[in-house]
């Protein structure tokens, strides 16, 4: 009796290192069926790509609503009329948006006047769309000067380049599709659309090379404090091409990243691509999806002012190769698409949500292709619990968004479904931790702060987060800021702007949303029951 | 670019001359110039379609080889089946005595039928380019055919195509999961052996343990042309092994512009190319085009080179597993320079011999029988890819340059180039001695 008290009490004391790693795991629960939302993503071929969801406010009710592409069918905006910690609800509405042939949207204030807007990308004429407020928006490629021209545009990224009061955007173009026998090695070429005369774009700069690129992001790789495109291409398409990193300096060409600056060639099917600085070390780690092993690159020697773009992949040793599906009986090779870091159970560490799915019928690759979601341990390493937390599908799916859209500090989540609705599930975990979700905002251009850096502190550490738009796959989020505290009651708020300077917001309690304007103390941020 | 030539195809089809042996003459396309496009489309299905690693590719060439071979036999006085000199397949489906066919729409369907047979699992471009193909080359081929001849020649051709797919179903080659790599196996232990050269998770087993005991067509089986065996495992300074490992280290950090130009011109990575098997087809396809290669003789030369090329990684691949041989790659990092780097990404699998080097020995064998001593030629296979091409004085001088640019790129020790050379023209020679002509 003794000595199996004894025993007991060893293995308690041997597995609570280990309980110790492990992280809580959120719930969600499929509201697809009461939610309102129906948009499918259909389509053959030229839509085997793409499938973007955009998540932005329309309504200025604080919510995130939605925006989901149709492939052969219409667009749709979907406003959001969830209650705060209630059910998912969201209400179609005539928006303007309704256009066919749409494969994804990123939001962004593109004329700065405080109203979102959306880039729309498309197999076809690209457009972009001014938010009019009210969820409306019209057509602005006359207006802004703005040449959608015409190719199967699959990716985009947009910035503010210093002293530019009019943004960049960068497009990815995929494959010729006039090339009916041999599209291989037909990718045509990106597009630059750089600032032109006030309140317009100059007509676009071809990015030569371009290798079928399904995810742009800018990004302050090197915290030079001039974001560089960062692009993902798909090796199926290419000839003698990898993924890319150009630096974009004002009023210079754009320029390839160079082996003599540590650039390493790298082909992978690259599709989607997730930043967040995940060491701490104030540089962004990169996970590049793909088929089979995904990608987890962070900078190898990130020392000095001027680090070389030297990256390895740590996925293996992280535990986020997500190469194949994590439960049932389909052993073969995942396909990944949209990917985003978000702290899911709010334990202060950045988790990782990967969509799935077939590109279209390939044998040799899984089918039942369940979405990951990676938690984040302690240590560093993640934990697959996507079947545990209950957001494992059955569809074959593209992009996606993580936003907290019953605004009750849990971030929820759609996804977009290739010839079948899109889904949603509202995050229920009653074991996550505490929070805090934040909006900056400064005075125009620019209102968003594209390309400024929060950081939160609490308990000693910090994390933070840059303000993008572009990565995932084929649609972006807008809006609010989520951060997990774990335990801690506050945190304290600094923001680094675009420009470089950085105003302290102060410590601010948990469990709320707060709005943090330049040169303004942080206004909490009172929204509808 | 060569692979531009498929997608005008269609415009040049009336350009094209009468053809070879053809029972019918009309300003169709000639049967071998419409076999060379199928075969174009096909390196490009290697290329697009992820489980087409080397093995894979070779194996598709050796049963596409034989369903054109076969396919043109009964069409020709000169050519006489495989039928009987290959394990298993007995027999294959005959024209019906006195009956009109043309060669170009045989052709034509029984490729529009193998090519999904081999290539079905590609993924939905080469779905998309392969029904496109099928619709534009199959209008050109019977273009002016009568119609009970178009019936009669595309009955015959999906006969043979059919038959010899059912003949390749029980080769052991016919199902590759997760892309060639098994899900577990117990991994031999040892300080010269194997183990995983990447942090690529699917990678961590080696590709296709098993595909050395997969039958063989010409050769008696995977174990014959067995290598003499890799230089006795040593760190020693003075062992030949050590020397080995020097001479790839040392070749690496000191390569010339044109030593990385070779190794990268004969990379032919998995995926990112048409792999070193498709490599020579493209080398067969260019020199067949140039030399206006007749039907009769292109279905013989490129039955030969599917049969030795399939042949030659079943034997490599015995070899690799009997070996199971640890990389350039890790042996460097271990006892000379641990920031070693190779200037090619090191295969997944075990180094001794190099399959690049058997397979190039095999082709020699082949190219070089059927083309002559001595034979230059100019290889455009990188074009695509931004590589020049290369001049060669004989296929046997490409071999070589094909084996030592592993040693170049630091992928492989000289005696995996050395052995797999001449394990290559060992089975290359089965393939040369089947009797394809009456």
């Amino acid at each position: 009796m003794r000595s199996s008290f004894a025993a007991i009490c060893a293995m308690v004391l041997l597995v609570q290192p280990a309980l110790a790693q492990v992280p809580v795991v959120p719930t969600y629960v499929d509201e697809t069926a009461s939610s309102g939302i129906t948009t499918s993503y259909d389509g053959e071929w030229f839509f085997m790509v793409g499938g973007g969801v955009a998540s932005f406010d329309c309504n200025d009710d604080g919510f995130a609503d939605i925006a989901l592409p149709g492939g052969t069918a219409l667009a749709q905006l979907y406003v959001n009329r969830s209650s705060k910690g209630g059910s998912l609800t969201f209400q179609p509405q005539v928006s303007g948006l309704e256009l066919d042939s749409v494969g994804g949207f990123y939001p962004a204030d593109i004329d700065s006047d405080g109203i979102t807007d959306l880039l729309v990308l498309r197999v076809g004429e690209n457009e972009v769309m001014r938010g009019l407020g009210a969820c409306m928006f019209e057509r602005a490629n006359e207006a802004w000067g703005f040449d959608g021209g015409d190719a199967w545009s699959a990716a985009a990224a947009l910035t503010f380049e210093r002293g530019a009061s009019w943004p960049t955007i960068a497009i990815g173009n995929y494959i010729d599709r006039e090339e009916e026998i041999s599209p291989w090695g037909s990718c045509t070429d990106n597009w630059l659309h750089r600032p032109g005369a006030t309140g317009q774009f100059a007509p676009p700069l071809p990015l030569t090379p371009s290798f079928c690129a399904l995810s742009m992001l800018f990004t302050d790789w090197d915290k030079s404090g001039t974001p560089s495109l960062r692009v993902s291409n798909d090796r199926e398409y290419y000839e003698g091409g990898q993924e890319q990193m150009w630096r974009i300096l004002p009023g210079e060409a754009p320029k390839l990243l160079t082996p003599a600056e540590g650039w390493k060639v790298l082909r992978i099917w690259g599709m989607g691509i997730a930043s967040t600085d995940l060491d701490r070390d104030g540089y962004p780690e990169y996970f590049l999806t793909s088929m089979a092993d995904n990608k987890l690159q962070t900078l190898a020697a990130p020392t000095g002012p001027a680090p070389k773009a030297d990256y390895k992949d740590v996925a293996f040793a992280k535990g986020v190769t997500a190469h194949r599906p994590y439960f049932g009986d389909d052993l073969r090779p995942s396909t990944a698409w949209h990917a985003q870091f978000e702290d899911v159970n709010n334990d202060g560490l950045a988790d990782l949500f990967v969509a799935k799915g077939n590109v279209e019928k390939m044998p040799d690759f899984a089918m039942h292709d369940p979405n990951n979601l990676l938690l984040q341990a302690p240590d560093g390493t993640f934990v697959e619990s996507g079947e545990t937390a209950g957001i494992a599908n059955n569809g074959i799916s593209r992009g996606g968004a993580l936003a907290d859209f019953n605004m009750d500090g849990l971030l929820d989540l759609v996804v977009v479904n290739r010839n079948a609705s899109a889904q949603v599930w509202r995050n229920t975990s009653s074991m996550a931790g505490k929070w805090i979700g934040l909006a900056v905002k400064k005075p125009a251009p620019n209102v968003d702060a594209i390309g400024g850096w929060i950081e939160v502190t609490h308990d000693g550490v910090t994390s933070r987060r840059e303000l993008t738009v572009g990565g995932g796959h084929a649609g972006g989020q807008l809006g609010w800021v989520h951060f997990g505290l774990a335990a801690a009651d506050k945190a304290t708020i600094k923001v680094t702007w675009p420009d470089g300077t950085q105003s302290d917001f102060g410590d601010l309690a948990a469990g709320s949303f707060y709005r943090l304007e330049r040169d303004k103390p942080a206004e909490a941020v009172t929204l509808r029951d | 670019m060569i692979i531009r030539r498929i997608a005008v195809l269609g415009t040049v089809a009336l350009l094209w001359c009468v053809a070879s042996f053809g029972a019918i003459a009309s300003s169709r396309p000639e049967p071998g110039a419409m076999l060379r496009d199928w075969y174009f489309l096909m390196n490009e299905l290697v290329r697009h379609t992820p489980t087409y690693s080397p093995p894979v590719a070779s194996r598709s060439f050796a049963y596409l080889g034989v369903t054109v071979f076969e396919s043109a036999v009964g069409g020709s006085d000169k050519l006489e089946s495989l039928a009987g000199q290959l394990p298993g397949l007995t027999s294959v489906p005959a024209r019906e005595a006195g009956a009109r066919y043309d060669e170009a729409v045989i052709i034509s369907a029984a490729l529009s039928d193998a090519i999904v047979y081999y290539f079905g699992n590609t993924g939905p471009t080469g779905q998309r380019s392969i029904k496109n193909a099928k619709a534009k080359w199959h209008a050109a081929a019977i273009e002016g055919v009568p119609a009970d001849v178009v019936t009669r020649s595309e009955a015959y051709g999906k006969a043979v195509a059919d038959a010899i797919y059912k003949w390749s179903l029980d080769d052991g080659g016919a199902e590759v999961q997760n892309m060639g790599f098994p899900f577990e196996l117990d991994l031999p232990k040892g300080e010269d052996k194997w183990v995983p050269t990447n942090v690529i998770r699917q990678q961590q087993y080696p590709l296709l343990p098993d595909w050395g005991s997969n039958r063989t067509f010409a050769s008696p089986s995977g174990a014959a042309c067995a290598t003499p065996g890799n230089p006795t495992y040593s760190t020693e300074a003075d062992s030949q092994f050590h020397k080995e490992a020097v001479e790839v280290y040392e070749t690496v950090k000191a390569a010339t512009p044109e030593q990385a130009e070779i190794a990268r011109f004969w990379s032919d990575d998995p995926m990112l190319s048409m792999t070193p098997p498709g490599h020579w087809v493209s080398i067969a396809l260019q020199v067949a085009e140039e030399t206006n290669l007749p039907l009769d003789e292109n279905v013989d030369l490129l039955a030969r080179m599917g049969i030795a090329m399939s042949d030659a990684f079943v034997g490599c691949w015995h070899e690799k597993y009997v070996y199971n041989l640890l990389r350039p790659v890790t042996y460097i990092k271990r006892e000379i320079d641990p920031k070693w780097e190779p200037i090619l990404n090191t295969p997944p699998f075990p180094e001794y011999p190099s399959g690049h080097s058997v397979v190039s020995g095999a082709m020699d064998a082949v190219l070089t029988a059927f083309f002559g001593d001595n034979f230059a030629f100019e290889d455009k296979t990188g074009s695509p890819d931004g590589r020049n091409p290369r001049f060669f004085t004989s296929f046997s001088a490409a071999a070589e340059e094909a084996g030592i640019s592993r040693l170049y790129g630091g992928i492989h020790f000289r005696a995996a180039i050395v052995d797999g050379l001449a394990q290559g023209r060992c089975i290359g020679a089965y393939a040369v001695a089947l009797k394809t002509r009456k």
